[in-house]
């Protein structure tokens, strides 16, 4: 209250006064160089850009032509885009499509710009190529001729890289068709077996040839047989991951994707079943079977000596025997149908 | 003792009373409490029914709220809707954003789907929590079906938005870190496929409205072929389908108006009475029959597709709308079986408490997802196996099988589009086999819409976007 009335009291001094701050004020913001300072707006550009674009893209090959791509722009806070394709062509449209003269690879750069001006760039590198029916190709068996190699453990033997002992005895080393030590036999009234897992194409042929001679028949009443199974991968144990070893000597002997032998004998496990009866001759012959992998990318082979009684052979006791004749195996081939 | 003459002891006193437990969160009398409900298997098989009810979603016509969940019912629109196959009769409102590929990301129809599918992965998650409640030799089937509902939302969103919140777990209102933190497809996908792995091992094939052995194995097909890996086993999960006795309908009609035939695998069942378990879509698909004016009407080009390669199909697809015959309204989905007469919207029963299931896996898509497992990626295939099932397909359709011994990519995806025509697969076939934007920038184009890649993905609701204070980033292109 007794500001006020001072204030009244020296109400003229004060307006004096005024008078003469806005005067002064007046010069002072007249004056360029303090004004410029303080005052003015800010030029264009001096205020960075919150939202700078950042360009980005996928590349995809067209399902109508192969030399097409399309590319979808997913860029953000961008308005203008500039396409270079890499084979001279160039788009400003949101998405780009090119057609591309040949087979090559292109470096494809996207430019995407808002509207201060701020660009961003991003370039992909794309490889043209004519999709092709790619070959099937064939199988890699480990110790396809049964030569004496080492296996995991003990002497060498035409059976390395082909033991499962869960569902059989090894099969022995042997010799003949003109060679020493590269067969493998199937001895007679044992349960003498070969097993290998290998990788397959699904849904393709294979051609399997196997080489084989017969013991002259005794003529007794259990006849040997060479029984071929090849196992499909969808049978294999639950969760069991095959490998597929290169060396003989680093193969396991149990515990593989079969691990019993009802398992191999079920029908849906089967991709090929056949047997080679008795030839009534001793000579090597060949047999030619052909299978399909259908859905499966990894397969098994095996084969075994049939015809004897079930039990109280030699050896041990897996439910089956070989019969009264031995039986060897020179070779196995297995080629991709293409 | 001095204190005990002062009133600071019934202070004492009182505070402990007030410390109580029931004191401030009492259990309900008069109603049901999720924290103390699911006390025995009896009350957590409530739970697992109520997945379903999570799918069926709410027909307006029970509750006009739209702030209700209508899931399943409005599927449509997210999907079918945005491929060449269908568009609105009048191109207006919201509804028409879908089509012409003006999707804004305040569009209710994607906050209701997006809401819709997360509840339901809010009450799988509910059953997997109360798993300790049921008998040893149950729990594990009621595992799997959860599982599988858990794997069918998560797939159905990952497909549409992309990067998504993992719902692994009930996620409580304070878990914003879960609720907006989209994590990477790939993480998205790997529990789909567990969840799918586990639901195999323990479900049978005894139920077609809820999950089975069989609906997992597709569903897992199709994740494998969306994800373009794993073909071998998408091709082995067909074909243990395939050998588990189900068949195609010898007529194609009888699919859609007899249900849970044999050729059923997965349907979201519905009835028409009581209204709180029918849908509203069958209405919707009509001239002003539903509370739209006609949505889901197929376009001229899903029509001459049909016409020219969809054999017998063709008149059970679609037909011209009665009341409006420049139109065509989908066939597949009348209310009830009633086509409406010969004006098109005359029923006997209310329509727009339809009883129709709608068909989430059928045997026919499983044989076309055999094909393509065996073509594995590439353009084309002519092994033998792929040959026989997409012969199957065609046979019934009064067709022959592929006329030159080689299916291309390009003759699965149009047999794939007249076979399952307006069953919400167009738009994720084109996606998975590389032909969405080939064919829709086309398909935008020729109508005057403005497709861009971006509209391949939906934009993330914009409330979510909202709520999440600044954690989760949009889309590209919204």
């Amino acid at each position: 209250m007794k500001l006020i009335k001072q204030t009244r009291k020296k109400h003229k001094l004060y307006l004096s006064l005024v008078f003469l701050m806005i005067a002064s004020i007046a010069l002072v913001s007249c004056d360029p160089s303090l004004s410029a300072l303080e005052f003015d707006l800010p030029d264009e550009g001096t205020i960075a850009d919150a939202t700078p674009p950042a360009a980005n893209f996928s590349a995809t090959q067209s399902t109508i032509d192969w030399r097409m791509y399309n590319f979808a722009n997913f860029s953000t806070s961008a308005t203008t885009y500039a396409w270079d394709f890499g084979d001279g062509n160039t788009s400003t449209a949101i998405d780009g499509v090119n057609t591309y003269p040949g087979e090559g690879t292109y470096t494809v750069t996207l430019t995407a710009s808002d509207a201060l001006g701020v660009t961003s760039t991003y370039s992909e590198i794309i490889e043209v190529v004519e999709p092709e029916a790619v070959a099937v190709p064939d199988p890699i068996i480990i110790n396809a001729d049964f030569d004496l190699l080492p296996k995991s453990s003990g002497s060498d033997c035409s059976c390395a890289g082909w033991i499962n002992k869960d569902i059989g005895d090894q099969g022995e080393s042997s010799s003949g068709n003109g060679g020493s030590n590269n067969v493998i036999k199937f001895d007679n009234n044992e349960p003498d077996h070969i097993y290998q897992e290998f990788e397959v194409t699904p849904n393709s042929f294979y051609t399997m040839t196997v080489v084989v001679a017969f013991q002259g028949s005794i003529g007794g009443s259990y006849p040997s047989s060479l029984e071929l199974r090849v196992l499909a991968g969808s049978g294999y144990i639950n969760s069991y991951m095959p490998t597929y070893y290169t060396n003989t000597v680093d193969f396991p002997q149990e515990d593989w994707g079969y691990t019993s032998i009802s398992q191999v004998e079920m029908a849906a496990n089967n991709l090929l079943n056949e047997t080679i009866v008795h030839p009534n001759n001793t000579s090597y012959n060949a047999y030619t079977f052909i299978f399909n992998s259908g859905a499966n990318d990894s397969v098994a082979l095996f084969v075994r000596g049939i015809g004897g009684p079930a039990t109280g052979g030699a050896g041990g006791n897996f439910g089956y025997n070989s019969g009264d004749e031995e039986i060897r195996m020179d070779s196995v081939t297995i080629t991709a149908n293409n | 003792m001095k204190l005990f003459k002062k009133p600071y002891f019934l202070i004492l006193a009182l505070a402990f009373f007030a410390c109580e437990d029931d004191f401030l969160s009492p259990v309900p009398t008069s109603a049901i409490a999720a924290d103390t409900f699911y006390a025995n298997e009896t009350e957590l098989l409530n739970g697992v029914i109520n997945m379903y009810d999570g799918i069926q979603g709410v027909n307006a016509l029970d509750n006009s709220d739209s702030r209700l969940n209508h899931a399943i019912q409005i599927e449509f629109y997210v999907t079918e809707m945005r491929s060449d196959n269908t568009r609105t009769k009048s191109s207006e409102g919201e509804a028409a954003q879908f089509e012409n590929y003006t999707l804004r990301p305040t569009n209710g129809i994607v906050y209701d789907y997006y809401r819709s599918f997360y509840d339901v992965l809010n009450r799988a998650n509910i059953v997997l929590a109360n798993l300790g409640v049921a008998s040893e030799a149950n729990a594990p089937k009621i595992e799997a079906e959860a599982k599988f509902v858990r794997a069918y939302a998560h797939f159905n969103l990952v497909r549409l938005f992309g990067d998504i919140p993992l719902a692994d777990r009930v996620i409580g209102i304070a878990d914003t870190e879960i609720q907006f933190t989209r994590v990477p497809k790939a993480q998205v996908y790997e529990l789909i496929v567990s969840d799918l792995t586990t639901a195999i091992a323990s479900l049978d094939n005894t139920y077609k409205n809820r999950a089975s052995l069989a609906a997992a194995q597709a569903l897992l097909a199709k994740v494998y072929l969306t994800l373009g890996t794993n073909y071998v086993q998408a091709q082995q999960l067909c074909e243990a389908i395939m050998g588990s006795g189900f068949g195609l309908q010898p007529n194609f009609n009888d699919v859609f108006y007899t249900e849970n035939t044999n050729e059923i695998i997965f349907a979201i069942g519905f009835v028409s009475n009581p209204a709180t378990d029918s849908q509203s879509f069958s209405a919707e698909w009509l001239n002003s029959v539903g509370r739209s004016s006609g949505v889901n009407y197929v376009t001229t080009e899903a029509a001459a597709a049909l016409d020219a390669l969809g054999g017998t199909r063709a008149p059970f697809s679609y037909r011209l709308d009665p009341a409006q015959p420049t139109q065509r309204q989908v066939a597949k989905y009348f209310p009830n079986g009633e086509n409406g007469g010969p004006t098109g919207v005359v029923f006997t029963s209310n329509p727009r408490a339809a009883g129709n299931d709608w068909i989430v896996i059928r045997y026919a898509d499983v044989l076309l997802m055999h094909v393509e497992a065996i073509m594995a990626g590439n353009n084309s295939t002519s092994v033998q196996a792929a040959l026989d099932s997409f012969e199957l397909v065609r046979l019934r359709a009064g067709l022959l099988g592929d006329d030159d011994g080689t299916i291309t990519k390009q003759e699965l995806l149009d047999e794939r589009r007249v076979e399952l025509a307006f069953e919400n697969h167009r738009l994720f076939d084109l996606i998975r086999l590389g032909a969405a934007q080939d064919v829709l920038s086309a398909f935008s184009a020729a109508n005057g819409y403005s497709f861009n890649s971006t509209d391949i993905l939906l934009p993330i609701p914009q409330r979510e976007i909202n709520l999440s204070r600044g954690m989760m980033q949009q889309n590209p292109g919204y």
